[in-house]
């Protein structure tokens, strides 16, 4: 229903760009009528981004629901933007996943029509601007992280289109387990591993005390020149072993009739005729 | 809370604030009417939007030798029903001079809630245990007072989700040839056990322990399983 | 009869030096002018007959009720002032009642009786619903319990109640009681109890015994029990007299 034309660049020049709005008057009259319109999918989530000696660590829990339901027990929130840049996002699934994909594409244009890396703050910009431009409507509260020329660069970016650049960010619903975890033990100059600890133990944090939060923690580490990803990282809840044996056994499910199927190739042609199908 | 009072299609809607002083804590109990037994299963899980209240909160009480009360919902609620239920048993004990029979709780339990039919507790009652002819029984609740005598139950915030597992698996529901297998006391607790295992991977108010009575003419005998804790 | 009779009898709740409440005294001497009445207890069930009054030929007999129903399972015998009955009674329906609304389930003689006691207590309470004085009327309680047991009670204007075998209130009472406690043994039949009743009600009466001037009422402990109570009708009365 909403068809998201992101610019002029990917779709034909007629085209109205950006959301289509034409369902809205019928959207909220349905609404009136006592219509439940469908429910977008969150990732109700904890996410971080910590800078460390060499680079940015990303990290970010797996669980997404809808409701108080668990929709997906191992999602991905550690979006690709460019080799360089990735980008966590919490709020509607299809919000974070749409905007950082599309930055995604702006940059690899970027990229090509500059002939050199993107840096971190030309994706920030384009996020934020479009962020913006929807008033806080496109639900998308991201942590961008990546290395460019200029080094390591770290940012939170806000649904409404503001933006911090911090040594050490959490965001979700999550943030505030995380956050703690951070402001208990993150220290200037840390190495890769005590970075990564750090990450594990604020996504953690979220996981066991935040219900939006759950299953694993994923970690992408971005330093100069190489990426890492670790999906996952860690565990944290597994699922416990099942206890009892609840095998149908053979016809438990009712058969109305049956017959022999024949095979493909056990058919002989008797009879063939041309048509014309233009 | 508030309610979104939609005036067609604009960008402020009208907030309009209403009284509405219940909270929903989470949490989720299942119940299971054996021949001379019933076994109740319950969370240990409280919760309030995305925060863990408490991980060690159990929703089935003890209300005589032969009754278990479980209670999901609003936990203020769920406090003061309590506390009230057992008043009224302790009276009764006094008056009439022996235990309230499952029964007799079932029906006190039902008045007391419809009692408060326009300002309801907000609490789902399950009570499991031993009828006055020694069979196992089960009975559930709505929230102002509606009771049915059952053989399994599932309430709270995984309903939803368990309740047509336990059609499946003891009611028999849409299979042919099915050949029920007999209810034991290990078998229904087992099953409990997965079933919250179970709930605990999708709904997210349900969670940390399960705790497990099997309650027959021997006694209640409790159990608790971790469960996942995120 | 009392040797020292004063201002002590006026008031409810002045004790008389001598520690008496001396119009509780005086209301269960008003059941000693009451028609007789008699209880019997057996393993199989209870029963209860009184004796009608019929002091005038113009007088309907049947109007005459001294054997009411609490409940399916209960009944109750009475011998007084009947008039002051009726609020016993009304209370006691009510309260059967209210028990199976909230319970579902029977209650049982015993918590019947404790609460019509209360109320019997209740006199000279300053509120609107008290009695002013003593109910001058005693009741025998009779049924058989969910459980299975048959029970009789008798309760007095003081609002005492106790357990009975046999129990007879009200005129005969002194000659009934001793015949019943002669004859009265705790592995009786039902059958055998009813006819008892009958037979100490046919020795205290001044009338000749027929089915017009008693009332029987029985509640027989049943396979679906509790047992159901139920007033003897005519016929059944002089079925049973016959057999006398």
């Amino acid at each position: 229903m909403v068809s998201l034309a992101v610019d002029n660049m990917l779709v034909g020049k007629d085209e109205p760009k950006g959301f289509l709005f034409e369902n809205c008057r019928r959207n909220a009259f349905m609404a009136k009528q006592g219509v439940t319109l469908p429910k977008a999918r969150s990732t109700g989530t904890t996410i971080v981004g910590v800078i460390f000696n060499e680079g940015v660590v990303l990290g970010a829990d797996t669980r997404a629901t809808g409701g108080s339901i668990v929709c997906d027990l191992n999602c991905e929130k550690i979006h690709y933007i460019a080799d360089n840049v990735y980008c966590c996002g919490a709020g509607t699934a299809a919000d974070t996943e749409f905007t950082t994909r599309m930055v995604s594409s702006k940059m690899e244009l970027l990229k090509l029509r500059t002939g050199r890396e993107g840096r971190v703050i030309s994706a920030l910009r384009m996020l934020k601007q479009y962020l913006f431009r929807y008033q806080g409507h496109v639900s998308a509260a991201l942590v961008l992280g990546g290395v460019d020329v200029t080094g390591p660069a770290l940012y939170t970016v806000y649904p409404h289109g503001s933006t911090d650049k911090l040594p050490y960010v959490t965001m979700g619903s999550g943030s505030l387990a995380a956050m703690s975890v951070f402001e208990d033990g993150y220290k200037v100059g840390m190495n890769e591993e005590e970075a990564k600890k750090l990450v594990r133990d604020a996504i953690r944090a979220g996981i066991v005390n935040d219900l939006g939060s759950g299953s694993n923690v994923d970690i992408t580490v971005i330093k100069q020149g190489s990426v890492q990803q670790f999906r996952p990282y860690e565990v944290i809840c597994k699922k416990s072993e099942r206890q009892g044996d609840y095998t149908f056994p053979a016809g438990t499910t009712a058969v109305k009739s049956s017959h022999d199927m024949v095979p493909f190739s056990a058919l002989r042609v008797t009879d063939e005729e041309v048509m014309e199908i233009s | 809370m508030a309610v979104l009072v939609d005036e067609g299609y604009q960008t402020h809607p009208t907030v309009q604030h209403r009284f509405f002083p219940y909270a929903q804590n989470g949490g989720t109990v299942v119940a299971v009417a054996g021949e001379d037994f019933s076994v109740v299963g319950c969370d240990t899980r409280l919760s309030e939007g995305y925060s863990i209240l408490s991980r060690d909160v159990s929703k089935v009480r003890k209300m005589t030798k032969s009754g278990l009360l479980g209670c999901v919902g609003f936990h203020g609620d769920v406090l003061t029903l309590t506390k009230m239920l057992d008043a009224k048993m302790k009276q009764y004990k006094h008056t009439h001079g022996k235990d309230m029979s499952c029964e007799a709780m079932a029906q006190m339990l039902s008045s007391t809630l419809y009692y408060r039919r326009f300002f309801p507790y907000w609490v789902y009652n399950m009570v499991a245990g031993i009828d006055n002819n020694g069979k196992g029984c089960v009975f559930s609740y709505d929230p102002v007072g509606s009771y049915e005598r059952e053989t399994y139950r599932a309430c709270g915030s995984a309903s939803a989700i368990i309740q047509p597992l336990l059609d499946n698996q003891l009611g028999y529901k849409n299979q042919s040839n099915a050949n029920p297998a007999p209810l034991t006391r290990d078998r229904v607790r087992t099953m409990v056990r997965d079933i919250f295992a179970a709930a605990s991977e999708r709904d997210i108010y349900t969670g940390d322990e399960v705790e497990i009575s099997v309650i027959d003419a021997n006694g209640i005998d409790t159990q608790r399983f971790p469960l996942r804790s995120d | 009869m009392f040797q020292s009779r004063s201002e002590y009898d006026r008031g409810v709740n002045v004790f008389s030096p001598e520690g008496r409440i001396f119009q509780v005294e005086y209301a269960i001497e008003a059941i000693k002018l009451g028609s007789t009445a008699v209880g019997i207890q057996t393993k199989e069930g209870v029963c209860l007959a009184v004796e009608r009054r019929i002091t005038s030929p113009l007088m309907i007999p049947s109007s005459i009720e001294k054997i009411v129903e609490i409940d399916d399972h209960i009944g109750c015998a009475m011998s007084g002032l009947i008039a002051d009955s009726r609020i016993l009674i009304d209370h006691a329906r009510v309260e059967a009642q209210s028990h199976w609304f909230t319970f579902n389930e029977k209650m049982s003689i015993e918590s019947v009786t404790q609460s019509v006691s209360n109320l019997a207590l209740s006199f000279g309470e300053y509120d609107r619903k008290s009695m002013s004085r003593p109910f001058g009327v005693a009741i025998l309680m009779a049924g058989v319990d969910e459980n299975g047991d048959s029970v009789l009670l008798h309760m007095d204007p003081s609002g005492t109640y106790l357990k009975y075998g046999a129990k007879a209130i009200g005129a005969g009472s002194e000659g009934a009681q001793a015949t019943l406690e002669e004859q009265y043994h705790k592995s009786m039949t039902l059958d055998d109890g009813i006819k008892l009743c009958l037979n100490v009600l046919k020795q205290v009466m001044e009338e000749k015994i027929s089915s017009t001037n008693i009332e029987v009422g029985v509640c027989r402990k049943s396979e679906e029990k509790p047992g159901k109570f139920h007033l003897l009708g005519k016929d059944a009365i002089d079925t049973l007299l016959t057999t006398l």
